[in-house]
């Protein structure tokens, strides 16, 4: 499978989409510029290093934002806490070799993700403990010398 | 209880009005005419079950599960949408209103004995993702420009039908309704013109469901400010398009030349429907 045709399967079909009633945690990643946002619920398994059974997600977004969350979510079921943490400086240090508009799509969902794994681990000391959001850092803006960068 | 079981049967029959209003954009025959108008009765049916649940004042919400549509022929769809159907029958006696449930089951009956009529189609080309119209050729520049495009939009659509029928239905102001109504047809129009041609391109998906917070908001001047501003946006991207297919294919050219204009139109009911709250 190619990388568009990736892609394209998708944003056809997203992965891991929709909210999840029984959540045992939620955490949201924001782009305070435009309201754009993405949550990340887990149904998780308690262990040393607990364990993500299940994971879906809800945006309000792009269709760039849909197929990271996919991807993501997708990488990130079935694996333990300490893996899903790496799998989140993963997806930030690519960042720079992305377009600013796809790079600020794909912050959303890592740090997405990285809420919701902080907001599992507060719950277990307090369980009231509220949704942790994070911000983006990344200016979505296009670049001037490519204004017109697409996304698929 | 009662609203778990309402929510229930309001999910399925949303989920029933999108499975039929898709598969709908699958057909090339006649047949695509029927599944537009039982996709338009089961829409009816999703509305009359909200206005239940505001006269009852039981909070409700749009959330529903991913809509599978890809299959190869479209008998396979047919009998989803005719299962989905004997569900929300089965589910109907959630909603204690007879005359709205009486009516229901009658259309239900009907729109099942026309489903088993309806003839098989070979469909699989609305999901074999080559991006190409026939006898037209684009450049993969416009294919990919038009794809994107295709998916913000048939969501935005989607989203906007949604959002403007929950503003419909929780409002009392007949002024503000009658501006709502004409924005969801005329969304509904946009939809189905995307959704044929992601049907053609061979890219056709359900769009995802929304977001609580996307047609519950506070501040209707505030969305009606931004929405403004998306349909200015998305006046943009039509231009732009226009522009990219325009030395491919004439036809497209025009067909978002005449969609641009049409953002005008919606433009014009946002302000007039800002005016208006401006004005109480």
């Amino acid at each position: 499978m190619t990388a568009d045709a990736l892609v394209m399967e998708h944003m056809m079909n997203p992965k891991n989409y929709g909210k999840m009633e029984d959540s045992d945690a939620v955490g949201m990643g924001k782009n305070p510029e435009n309201g754009e946002k993405v949550a990340i619920y887990l149904k998780v398994k308690e262990e040393e290093d607990p364990f993500i059974e299940e994971i879906s997600f809800q945006a309000i977004g792009c269709s760039t934002t849909i197929v990271a969350g996919s991807l993501i979510t997708t990488e990130a079921k079935g694996i333990h806490f300490s893996r899903a943490e790496e799998l989140v400086s993963a997806t930030l240090g690519l960042l720079d070799t992305q377009s600013p508009e796809d790079a600020a799509c794909t912050e959303m969902v890592a740090l997405a993700l990285k809420a919701s794994l902080d907001t599992y681990l507060e719950k277990q000391k307090d369980k009231d403990f509220p949704m942790i959001s994070y911000h983006i850092k990344t200016d979505c803006t296009p670049n001037e010398e490519n204004p017109d960068a697409k996304t698929v | 209880m009662r609203r778990t079981q309402m929510q229930k049967l309001f999910k399925e029959i949303h989920e029933a009005w999108l499975a039929t209003q898709f598969t709908g954009f699958m057909s090339q025959t006649q047949s695509r005419q029927e599944l537009y108008e039982f996709s338009n009765i089961l829409f009816k049916h999703l509305t009359w079950i909200e206005n239940d649940f505001v006269k009852q004042n039981i909070k409700y919400t749009y959330d529903i599960n991913q809509v599978p549509i890809r299959v190869d022929k479209l008998l396979t769809m047919i009998h989803d949408i005719v299962r989905r159907m004997e569900l929300i029958e089965s589910e109907l006696d959630a909603c204690k209103d007879e005359s709205i449930t009486f009516r229901m089951r009658s259309d239900l009956d009907y729109m099942k004995s026309a489903l088993e009529k309806i003839a098989d189609e070979e469909v699989s080309s609305a999901f074999n993702m080559k991006k190409e119209f026939p006898d037209i050729e684009l450049s993969d520049e416009a294919k990919d420009a038009l794809t994107l495009f295709l998916f913000e939009e048939s969501y935005k659509e989607y989203e906007l039908i949604m959002v403007y029928n929950y503003s419909k239905a929780n409002s009392t102001d007949a002024f503000l309704n009658r501006i709502f109504q004409i924005l969801i047809d005329e969304s509904f129009f946009h939809l189905r013109s995307f959704g044929q041609m992601m049907a053609q391109m061979g890219i056709l998906g359900v769009p995802r469901s929304l977001m609580e917070e996307i047609y519950k908001f506070d501040d209707l001047e505030q969305f009606l400010k931004d929405g403004i501003q998306e349909e200015i946006g998305a006046k943009e991207e039509c231009k732009k398009l226009a522009d990219a297919v325009s030395s491919s294919s004439e036809h497209f050219a025009s067909f978002f030349n005449f969609i641009n204009n049409q953002e005008n139109y919606h433009i014009a009911l946002m302000e007039e429907a800002l005016a208006h709250i401006n004005k109480r």
